[in-house]
């Protein structure tokens, strides 16, 4: 990932940094304070007989009404991961993840705007080396009473999909995915300019990102895939080598609520998240790229029969291979998505998806690829189930995510327990289990992927 | 003469003590008669849920589990009453512990139809509609459900006065439909000098108590008789959960587009503090 812009933000916020801490001039103060009993920070007058037991004194009877609160608050987490293949796979290492990771958080909350800073640092043991990533630096405020703004890195998100993404075209991280971090890193930082416009009911959503961000995706670093030139499943341990482009990207959306139904329009400006395109290199290489995708679409989610319902549709238009004539870059897709989740029983709540990506000039598709055979169906489908059960106080959760497509013949199973046994520790365990047919279909090519991982989570 | 005059007097002035007497106790009963289980209830549910036009309150809860582990929660609620014993709306912004900071709830609560919420997700920027649910479902965690939180709907149970006394009605509440709720029923005991529930407690099949509302402290804040303190403690296993109230405030005219998905991804300071 470019750090350029962000280079060209920083004297900026370093600046504003400088001027708030000098005005302020307050001690920054760990959240949540730790006092020695481990419990609230409370102020606890020291004439209260109160203080004599440990149990009364997290419960002073008068919750102080004044508390001293600094405008920095610097929270994170320490977290230790570790992911094993279940069977031989022909990457290097046979962990799929083994890291530690140091998140630190910090915010600033001034009248006028926020900030927001979060360092993540870790050494992966997979990739052998230390990585220092600024997941979030960013400052929001809203300089109108219209209009909301924020620089900077920063996570996006939208769209009613449950880890299918049609309209989100933003940055995600498909080797946290497949390795078992936690969900929050399925999405990829992009340093962009948002601006949310509301009028009235209606709220317009701007997303410009100067400097094109694709996905963290599938390289032979940490996973094994299927090959379509060598024809086989490989993991090369240089990422093979793909063209970047420095271009910028547009994302917009047009959210409004009628009779309880949000309604919203879509559009995309910019280039295939993953390197959908193919081309030789002055010396004849074959080198990936992004080609350009432009896209719309739309969506509805309601509530229905005690649980919600959404609806989205998704166009997207590879204008480099508007026919589909050209075998090296990906042709154009419809995508279609009906889901609806709801509670089954107390505690217990299901969600199914139905999805279809339909790819447009099909048979231009078929005639000009080399190896039609294992060109994907015209429609490809997706049906998804998740299910969620939380018990012991919802301290402890079940959850099982599951993939199937009876077009590709293939699977992929996501289930995982959470145990959070107090507000700092939390234990994760889970496993992402493919299953396929061929070699080459979605899911099926990552066969060898299947893995089982552990996380221990510390947040402070 | 005179005589008779007197005692037309004595006779009036009895029939007067007598009438007063007579239609002083005649009142006491109309009075006490006026209010019926469902009267009460009512009075209880806009005193406990729907005090001023709308309000602010700092929050925190403990939870405590059998083996003694203690969660802890702390949050802003913001309210606002569509009408009285009606529709409202009400965000909960989450500070403490960090790993729900900054996490918002939404609900636009309905007593006709089912509610509507809203989860904001902070790490990754979503806002995400959520399905209503079973309403006797934890709030995030403790041993409060989201009913005891936004108010259980009167229409859902059939109420019956056990008993009165100087200073409480004891009201004996029966679910219509024993298939939506864990209890068999429930008795609830309400202050006849601000109507406040000062406890509840929810008994299973067997009539054995099973669940337990305590308030613990309350507080006059502009008028209104406010709970600033109360306990829910799970009776089988004696794991409960307190919930502290500072900085309560009402009628302090939250605009009405306050509660919107805006508010969620950029929490309204100005009324946050």
């Amino acid at each position: 990932m470019k750090f350029s812009f962000l280079r060209s933000l920083l004297p900026f916020i370093v600046a504003l940094l400088a001027a708030t801490i000098l005005v302020t001039s307050q001690p920054i103060q760990a959240m949540p304070a730790q006092n020695n009993h481990g419990g609230f920070d409370v102020h606890i007058p020291e004439n209260t007989p109160d203080n004599i037991n440990e149990e009364d004194e997290d419960w002073g009877d008068d919750w102080a009404e004044e508390e001293v609160t600094s405008p920095w608050q610097v929270t994170g987490i320490i977290e230790a991961a570790y992911g094993q293949f279940l069977q031989s796979n022909m990457t290097e290492k046979s962990s799929s993840l083994n890291e530690i990771r140091a998140r630190i958080n910090i915010d600033y909350s001034h009248s006028l705007f926020e900030l927001a800073w979060k360092i993540d640092s870790r050494y992966d043991a997979v990739l052998d080396k230390k990585i220092w990533q600024t997941r979030e630096l960013n400052v929001a405020a809203s300089p109108f009473s219209f209009l909301d703004v924020k620089v900077g890195r920063q996570v996006l998100t939208w769209g009613t999909g449950d880890y299918l993404f049609l309209n989100d075209l933003f940055a995600k991280d498909w080797q946290s995915f497949f390795s078992g971090r936690a969900d929050e890193y399925l999405k990829a930082p992009s340093d962009s300019i948002r601006t949310n416009w509301y009028f009235d009911n209606v709220n317009f959503t701007l997303v410009w990102t100067p400097e094109f961000t694709p996905d963290n995706y599938i390289t032979g670093e940490r996973f094994s895939f299927y090959s379509l030139q060598m024809q086989k499943i490989v993991a090369p341990r240089e990422t093979f080598p793909v063209t970047k482009t420095n271009n910028s990207q547009w994302s917009a959306r047009l959210n409004t609520s009628v009779n309880n139904i949000e309604l919203s329009l879509y559009g995309y400006q910019g280039y295939w998240p993953t390197p959908q395109g193919g081309k030789a290199t002055v010396e004849n290489q074959a080198q990936g790229y992004f080609p350009k995708l432009n896209s719309w679409g739309f969506s509805a989610l309601t509530t229905y029969a005690g649980g919600v319902i959404n609806l989205e549709y998704s166009r997207y238009n590879s204008i480099e291979d508007r026919h589909g004539k050209n075998n090296n870059i990906a042709n154009g897709q419809h995508r279609f998505l009906l889901g609806y989740e709801r509670e089954l029983a107390k505690n217990l709540t299901a969600s199914v998806q139905y999805y279809l990506e339909r790819t447009a000039n099909y048979q231009a598709l078929l005639e000009n690829s080399t190896t039609p055979e294992q060109v994907v169906d015209e429609n490809r489908q997706l049906i998804t189930l998740r299910l969620t059960y939380r018990t012991q106080q919802q301290t402890l959760t079940y959850s099982l995510f599951s993939f199937y497509s009876p077009t590709d013949h293939d699977a992929y199973l996501k289930p995982s327990i959470n145990y959070q046994y107090n507000d700092q520790w939390l234990f994760s365990a889970g496993a992402n289990v493919f299953i396929g047919k061929d070699d080459y279909s979605f899911f099926g090519q990552h066969q060898d992927n299947t893995n089982t991982w552990l996380r221990l989570r510390y947040a402070y | 003469m005179n005589r008779l005059f007197y005692s037309n007097i004595k006779q009036v002035k009895r029939l007067v003590v007598m009438t007063l007497i007579t239609l002083l106790a005649v009142n006491t009963t109309l009075q006490a008669q006026e209010l019926s289980a469902e009267q009460i209830i009512a009075k209880a549910n806009l005193a406990a849920y729907y005090a001023g036009d709308d309000g602010s309150a700092q929050a925190r809860m403990i939870i405590v589990d059998e083996n003694g582990q203690k969660q802890m929660r702390q949050f802003i609620i913001l309210r606002q009453d569509k009408k009285d014993l009606g529709d409202q709306n009400m965000l909960v912004f989450f500070s403490r512990p960090s790993n729900v900071k900054d996490t918002v709830f939404r609900v636009e609560k309905h007593t006709e139809q089912d509610d509507n919420r809203w989860l904001y997700l902070p790490a990754l920027d979503l806002v995400k509609r959520i399905s209503a649910g079973d309403k006797r479902t934890s709030f995030v965690g403790s041993h409060f459900f989201y009913e005891d939180v936004s108010g259980r709907n009167p229409n859902e149970d059939s109420f019956s006065l056990l008993s009165e006394d100087d200073n409480s009605y004891t009201i004996k509440a029966v679910p219509k439909n024993k298939n939506s709720v864990e209890f068999n029923y429930y008795i609830i005991n309400i202050s006849k000098s601000n109507f406040l529930p000062t406890e509840s407690t929810y008994f299973d099949a067997q009539a054995k108590p099973v669940r337990k509302m305590t308030v613990l402290k309350v507080k006059n804040i502009t008028g209104n008789a406010t709970v600033m303190k109360s306990r829910i403690t799970d009776l089988t296993n004696n794991s409960y959960t307190e919930m502290q109230f500072r900085k309560v405030k009402y009628d302090i005219g939250l605009p009405n587009n306050i509660f919107s998905e805006r508010s969620m991804r950029t929490p309204p300071k100005a009324w946050l503090k």
